[in-house]
């Protein structure tokens, strides 16, 4: 048990990471508030970018660009630049749907006069 | 130039997508017909994509020219080819449907409306291409954000169904993403063939159980699999009555099509995690769906409603037939996919057009359609005897290549499934005919006395196209035995 528990707080990220996420998918279930589950929706999209990092992470290890072109090339000195472009790509997705989701609720406001998602189904009906 | 025919097929309307709002500026009245153009040129690219493969074997055909497993993949094989043909003709007849007279004028917004759905169409194509499980979640992302706004477009409750789509779409899309991640972790590629080679002596490591699962619950959220469903009824019931059509046709069944595509060609037709065998999960969970889907559409009233919740049930009916294990349940499975395709599109062409013509939105006021309504009745029931199964319409070879499936791997509970699941249709179908054809309390000529064109093109299509795929059923499953089964099944 204690060895399990020490062993997770050797990776400080995984749980910096399960966390975030799951503290995520708590702000969307539990508020009303439309942007604010807007707000949860994107911490639960940042954590998932963080933990794309995290595993390309490696201590000691610096850019992925050549130190020189004659050494034979060790891949233990370059981080991992995969996870890295994933995770650009990644952020653009999650902004373009930050956009889509923001139009979104504004034009409910417009519409409906409030961001509050009990006050929206009332009116609804 | 074979070798480039997926790349063009895609880059058609992605490229009319970029330029509609330039060209849009001075010309609005041009968006129609390019669009249209666009997609019926699509049609004869992807016929000669396939033809291509069937020649000269699958294409891989490489980004930049930086081959497969660092750069960029995508693979057009025999399944991938099929469904592409499938979308250029199902998008075509769709697209013209959604151009009609019918609908109300869109004015300045008609020009944003025709990008959004150009690039929806450009990233299904690209889903169906994506040799990389990356690449597949960045046109996932694409085509989820095209649907949102289009349902969005309706104002009123769609606003509020689009955004909830958004929420459940964009959780969905981070799992797939977590899940992705974990299986790079596990084995430093992202290629599926590259994927297909390094996973199975792992498949039994936390890692790819827990990112597997991680993938399929966000694939489950975009292919509305019933206990994840809860979007699609109001996205496509408040939906435009344009878009419906294209949104249930296309978009969760390409969906559905990424998880065939990672279930089979990257962890394997036998791939277990923790004990319990992926296929056997799968098909639970779709019998499932076919059963609760048709339940709930038997008890809903509104026609767009009833409809969506049927296309819970038929996503049901697919799964159960690919993961009976064998090659004649997948080949079924495959072959309801595409005629699902076309009744879904159908379905949605009848609904749109009796809001409009008739004004008709519940099942109680079907009674005004009687009389006078020769397309819509011949349409609804060609339609219907697909979607119930009934020779010699597609829908029926579908559920028979499906339960052939479940004898040969002696799944009882797979065939009772189907059968219920075919009851319950059969029920709902039955409460429509009710009122179209007996209930003459309140009749009433239509709003509009001429049927227009576009949405004549569209029932037509659809109704000639389920029966047409099922007299050319035993050609389309015995092609699809030969091109289009998974290795190792």
């Amino acid at each position: 048990m204690f060895e399990m528990i020490g062993g997770w707080l050797q990776r400080p990220n995984y749980i910096a990471f399960v966390l975030l996420f799951l503290w995520g998918i708590y702000i969307m279930v539990t508020r009303y508030n439309l942007v604010k589950k807007l707000i949860g929706m994107y911490l639960m999209q940042t954590s998932v970018i963080f933990f794309l990092v995290t595993t390309s992470a490696k201590r000691g290890a610096t850019v992925p660009i050549l130190l020189s072109t004659t050494d034979v090339i060790q891949s233990e000195v370059y981080a991992n630049p995969l996870p890295h472009v994933l995770t650009l790509t990644a952020i653009v997705v999650g902004v373009a749907t930050l956009g889509v989701s923001l139009a979104l609720a504004d034009a409910i406001y417009k519409k409906y006069g409030s961001l509050d998602e009990e006050e929206i189904l009332k009116r609804l009906e | 130039m074979t070798r480039h025919l997926p790349a063009i097929f895609f880059l058609l309307p992605l490229g009319l997508a970029i330029c509609l709002p330039f060209i849009g500026i001075k010309h609005r009245e041009w968006c129609r017909p390019l669009s249209i153009g666009v997609l019926a040129t699509m049609v004869p690219v992807s016929f000669a994509n396939l033809i291509g493969v069937l020649q000269h074997g699958s294409i891989h055909y490489d980004f930049g020219g930086w081959a497969a497993p660092v750069g960029i993949e995508w693979v057009a094989d025999g399944l991938a080819s099929v469904m592409t043909v499938a979308l250029s003709l199902v998008g075509l007849v769709c697209i013209t449907f959604l151009s009609s007279v019918l609908f109300p004028y869109l004015g300045s917004r008609i020009v944003p409306f025709y990008t959004l759905v150009l690039l929806l169409i450009a990233s299904l194509a690209g889903m169906v291409f994506a040799g990389d499980l990356f690449n597949l979640f960045v046109f996932l992302e694409v085509s989820a954000l095209c649907a949102y706004a289009l349902v969005g477009l309706a104002g009123g409750k769609a606003l509020v169904a689009g955004f909830r789509y958004l929420i459940l779409g964009t959780f969905g899309a981070s799992l797939y993403l977590l899940g992705v991640g974990y299986l790079y972790a596990e084995t430093g590629t992202l290629n599926m063939a590259d994927l297909a080679q390094r996973v199975p002596p792992l498949v039994a490591s936390k890692a790819i159980g827990v990112g597997v699962l991680f993938m399929f619950i966000g694939l489950g959220i975009k292919m509305a699999l019933v206990p994840l469903h809860g979007w699609l009824p109001d996205a496509y019931t408040y939906a435009p009555d344009r878009v419906s059509p294209m949104l249930a046709s296309l978009v969760t069944k390409v969906a559905l099509y990424g998880w065939i595509r990672i279930m089979f060609w990257v962890l394997g037709a036998q791939a277990v995690v923790y004990q319990i065998p992926i296929l056997f999960l799968v098909g639970m969970l779709g019998a499932l769906a076919a059963l609760v889907g048709a339940f709930l559409a038997l008890s809903q009233t509104d026609i767009k409603r009833m409809f969506a919740y049927g296309g819970l049930s038929h996503i049901g009916l697919i799964l159960v037939g690919i993961s009976l294990g064998n090659q004649t349940g997948f080949v079924g499975g495959v072959f309801y996919l595409l005629n699902d395709a076309v009744m879904q599109a159908g379905l949605f062409f009848w609904a749109g057009a009796i809001i409009h013509l008739y004004g008709v939105r519940t099942i109680n006021d079907l009674g005004r359609l009687h009389g006078g309504a020769g397309w819509m009745s011949v349409a609804l029931v060609a339609i219907a005897l697909s979607m119930i199964g009934i020779p010699p319409t597609g829908g029926f070879f579908g559920k028979w290549y499906i339960v052939l499936g479940a004898v040969e791997a002696q799944n009882y509970l797979a065939i009772v499934a189907v059968l219920i699941a075919t009851l319950l249709t059969l029920a709902y179908f039955v409460k429509l005919f009710e009122r179209v054809f007996w209930d003459r309390s309140a009749q009433q000529p239509p709003l509009i006395r001429e049927i227009p064109l576009a949405v004549r093109i569209g029932l037509g299509a659809t109704s000639v196209a389920v029966i047409v795929l099922g007299l050319t059923s035993d050609f389309i499953v015995s092609f699809l035995l030969k091109n289009a089964v998974p290795p190792g099944l």
